[in-house]
């Protein structure tokens, strides 16, 4: 055992010992101090490790024996924080521990949830004399667990807890221990832990069944998580407060800096200068170098060095590269790279990485090479470079920045390849980007062109099922308002065709004006208006109308009953089914009311009418509402309408003179007029006027647009009136007053 | 150290020897039996794994190349630390390589004492006719060091695999040695405070997380 950690120690010797005029070792120099036949080490003040650990023993003991005599002040001013001026390194590094625990521990405050509780019992466990100062976060625990998973997921899940438990008391006697000890102490202690486990494993019954591989691999993991989480505590293992890792970290990089103009012909390597993939190689393999920094395990930098030394294997020239050109190209590529922290991190590595894969496997190799490069770039002189004296002076004289200049230039160019490369990617996933979402965008065109022709093609559709007969319907209105509301769906159906042809004949013959355009519209809308005139008939003879309107709606009249309870509420539901066409024949008909009466009805009578009806008139949905509402509120309020009947009268006979032959003739019509002669000619003179003035007057207007759009919005306005027929009952009752009013 | 969890013997070689003797050549040999094959272009002929089975022993060899230039000389600690065994390369035709064999057994002795197996192999037996030192000498030299000698030829892949097994089986028998005395020494050293606290702190947190 003692002579693991000489041969170790003897390594760092080499690696750092910065008065070694040559090369060559001189056997003076390995010794220990105190003159026993073990090796010495600077780090240990020259003396070998066993002399070192007598004298620390020593010197412990004595700290103890003083700070056994003076506890509490010590402790009192540390608590109170305030700047000890530290006369040995040793308290200052006291010092810095305990402030570093301080604040892990508010850190460890916030985070620690899970496994807080065994954390701290085990901490008493162990030392009982001592307070917990570290939470190990719960978050170590959390990634391990699923990282076992992941990558063991073949073994018991005891393996998995002995792990766990293993990183967790390892973790835990790291950071007890640190405070303490010497690095190097920490570090055999580490190692220690590692055959812990080691053993654990062999011994265990948890791992009766996991093959050797499978163990050493589990060894990694252990390691892994342990020092990752180890390696981020500031100064715990990571160049630890009382190495001298800093400052060697700095010497390292300025040395390499100073030796920036040591070129490939000095180390003998074949490298090319010119050569593209060359250059390639040796800045992946810089920058693996360079990364080899924040990787946080021992394991992630050995994997780093590993594939660092893979891409200066292939860097070299020689069909199988051997060591001979390895070592050169390696310590060619650390001089270009001069890696940050490059002296902690080959400490850390050998102190805390697994002794036993540092010695066997590839990355420890590897590692072992760099560890060669780093200590011959420290020791180099004029003689390793086959220089000259004076010229290696003038060229060490000289300042970096001037030195290596080509191959910086190479490298950057090398560099900006990459970034080059990257862009170039970058804009290629851009581009690809760019012409899916054009890929997609003509998708969506063709899919919304597609649509539009299906919607097309289904109003087409519907508009050859049901489209020309709603005029001829609307003739049937002329029963009464609250008629036409039930009619106005009634009469999209079959009757629409049937009256449409009486209608024509009507127009024409009762008055010239309603049969220059097309008659059917404005029948209707002459029938909503008129209904209320009706309406007292309607009430007397309600059913009658009904059976009127019934068979508006269903072509086939027959059914009285059905008619009359959907003229009361079905008309209002039936509209939706039955398709645009009823509707815009209502609001067509009540659009055209308004201004039918005002055209035709005011030419003799009333223009102040005519602009109130105007105005709902041109919002489609609005007169829609009024109009629908109106048809309803007539059925059910049939003492209303009979009062309106009253009023409307007057205004009926006007224009109903003219047409009712015209009306005779229709069927429904006829059975309308024959109850009530004077509110049917009114109707039947409405009609002809409405569907004629609309049409003309409109077009005169400009109207005309709203007439073809209307069919549609009043449709779904329609709805909107059935789901509230108290709306519409209120507003239709202003309107027929105010027609009423007109003749008056 | 050098013995693994399971009873595999891990050992650590390596080839030491002035530069061009032949050493990656004789372990190139024995990785591929292939003697300076171009087509070797991604081989890396630096580093090597073995797996043995002597004896019913399983052995994973790790053999190190190193470089053998005069320059790189004062870096051999670095290499050779914590090795099981050194295997050093010179050639039969040139005497200053065995003069470069003496250094070095020299320097092992000194730095790793009797720990490590040595090995000398007088490569390119294949250039008997041109050989410059002599049989004798380099073999009473050997048995002087305590030392195996052989001769071999990477080119004609003469003595390679001898002698790698022969160092193997050495090892296996200084390590056997050599665990005696370590289990003593160990049963000393490890008696110190450490070992106790985290085997309990792992039974217990292993009770409660049942």
């Amino acid at each position: 055992m003692w002579f693991g950690p000489n041969l170790q120690r003897s390594y760092k010797y080499m690696m750092f010992a910065s008065k070694m005029p040559s090369l060559r070792i001189d056997q003076s120099d390995l010794k220990c101090k105190n003159g026993c036949d073990y090796f010495g080490n600077p780090q240990w003040q020259g003396y070998c490790s066993k002399c070192h650990r007598e004298q620390m023993q020593r010197q412990r003991k004595a700290e103890k024996a003083s700070s056994a005599t003076l506890p509490k002040p010590e402790q009192k001013k540390q608590e109170k924080g305030l700047k000890l001026t530290s006369h040995s390194s040793f308290s200052k590094f006291e010092e810095k521990r305990l402030r570093q625990s301080e604040t892990l521990k508010k850190a460890n405050l916030l985070k620690f949830s899970v496994f807080k509780k065994s954390n701290t019992e085990d901490h008493d466990h162990s030392s009982e004399k001592r307070p917990p100062e570290f939470k190990i976060p719960a978050l170590v625990n959390e990634g391990m667990k699923s990282e076992f998973r992941a990558r063991f997921p073949q073994l018991p899940a005891q393996v998995d807890r002995d792990a766990r438990v293993f990183v967790h008391s390892f973790i835990m006697d790291v950071i007890k221990c640190a405070n303490v000890m010497t690095v190097d102490e920490l570090s055999e202690r580490v190692q220690r832990q590692y055959q812990r486990f080691m053993k654990h494993m062999d011994t265990s019954s948890h791992f009766a069944n996991v093959d050797s591989d499978t163990k050493e691999l589990l060894m990694d993991f252990v390691e892994k998580h342990a020092m990752t989480y180890l390696h981020e505590l500031p100064s715990v293992v990571f160049s630890p407060s009382g190495t001298d890792d800093e400052r060697l970290d700095r010497a390292m990089s300025e040395r390499i800096q100073q030796l920036s103009w040591v070129g490939e012909r000095h180390l003998e390597c074949k490298l090319d200068r010119s050569n593209a993939e060359c250059r390639t190689l040796l800045y992946k393999a810089i920058s693996e170098l360079l990364g080899m920094d924040s990787a946080p395990g021992p394991g992630g930098k050995l994997a780093r060095v590993r594939r660092a030394c893979r891409h200066v294997l292939r860097l070299c020239s020689a069909a199988p590269a051997s060591a001979d050109d390895l070592l050169p190209a390696l310590i060619f590529t650390v001089l270009k790279a001069n890696p940050p922290r490059l002296v902690s991190n080959i400490n850390f590595v050998t102190r805390f990485c697994n002794a036993q894969r540092l010695m066997t496997g590839e990355g420890g190799y590897y590692f072992t090479n760099l560890c060669c490069a780093v200590s011959f770039i420290e020791n180099l002189t004029a003689e390793s470079l086959n220089m000259d004296k004076k010229e290696f002076d003038c060229y060490m004289a000289m300042p970096a920045s001037i030195g290596g200049s080509s191959w910086a230039a190479a490298l950057s160019l090398c560099g900006a390849a990459r970034e080059a490369g990257e862009q170039r990617g970058a804009a290629r996933r851009l581009l690809q980007h760019a012409a899916d979402l054009q890929a997609a965008a003509q998708q969506l065109a063709s899919n919304a062109l597609s649509f539009e022709e299906q919607i097309a093609k289904k109003v087409q559709d519907v508009l050859a099922k049901t489209p020309l007969e709603i005029k001829p319907r609307r003739e049937l209105p002329r029963l009464g308002k609250l008629q036409e509301i039930s009619t106005a769906p009634l009469i999209d159906l079959g009757t629409s065709t049937d009256r449409e042809e009486p209608q024509p004949q009507p127009v024409p013959t009762s008055q010239p004006q309603p049969a220059h355009t097309v008659p059917v519209e404005p029948k209707e809308l002459n029938v909503t208006l008129d209904p209320p005139e009706d309406e007292p008939k309607l009430n007397i003879l309600g059913f009658e109308v009904i059976d009127r309107q019934s068979p508006s709606k269903s072509p086939q009249n027959l059914d009285q009953t059905w008619d009359l309870k959907r003229t009361n509420s079905l008309e209002l539901l039936t509209p939706s089914p039955l398709g645009f066409t009823p509707f815009d024949s209502r609001s067509i008909d009540e659009l055209m009311t308004p201004d039918d009466f005002g055209n035709d009805q005011l030419p003799p009578g009333l223009s102040n009418i005519n602009y109130d009806i105007d105005l709902s008139d041109f919002s489609g949905d609005n007169s829609i509402a009024e109009d629908a509402p109106k048809s309803e509120p007539k059925d059910p309020f049939s003492p209303d309408a009979l009062k309106k009947t009253q009023t409307f009268d007057p205004f009926a006979p006007q224009t109903s003179r003219g047409y009712d032959a015209a009306i005779d003739s229709f069927d429904e019509f006829s059975f309308v007029d024959q109850k009530h002669k004077e509110t049917d000619p009114f109707e039947v003179v409405h009609r002809g006027q409405d569907p004629f003035s609309p049409v003309e007057w409109n077009v005169d207007l400009g109207k005309d647009q709203f007439r073809s759009q209307s069919p549609a919005k009043q449709s779904t306005s329609i709805l909107d009136d059935n789901d509230s027929p108290t709306t519409g009952c209120l507003l239709p009752s202003p309107l027929q007053p105010q027609s009423s009013g007109r003749p008056n | 150290m050098s013995t693994a969890a399971s009873g595999t013997h891990n050992f650590k070689v390596v080839l030491l020897g002035e530069g061009c003797v032949g050493k990656t050549s004789l372990l190139l040999r024995y990785i591929e039996d292939k003697f300076n094959d171009k087509h070797l272009t991604t081989l890396q002929a630096t580093f090597l794994n073995k797996r043995l089975n002597i004896n019913g022993k399983r052995v994973n060899l790790s053999i190190w190349d190193t470089a053998g230039q005069e320059k790189f000389h004062a870096l051999g600690p670095i290499y050779y630390r914590n090795s099981n065994g050194a295997i050093l390369v010179y050639d039969i035709t040139d005497e200053d390589s065995f003069g470069k064999v003496k250094n070095w057994v020299k320097e092992l002795r000194k730095m790793l004492g009797s720990d490590i197996v040595l090995t000398i192999a007088g490569n390119k037996i294949d250039l008997e006719h041109e050989r410059t030192v002599p049989l004798e000498e380099a073999e009473s030299y050997a048995a002087m060091v305590g030392a195996q000698h052989f001769y071999t030829s990477a080119k004609l892949n003469q003595g390679v695999e001898e002698l790698f097994l022969d160092l193997t089986r050495t090892m296996i028998e200084r390590h056997e040695q050599n665990a005696q005395a370590d289990t003593n020494r160990t049963s000393q050293v490890l008696v110190v405070d450490d070992e106790a606290p985290p085997a309990q702190t792992s039974c217990c947190s292993g009770n409660r997380s049942n």
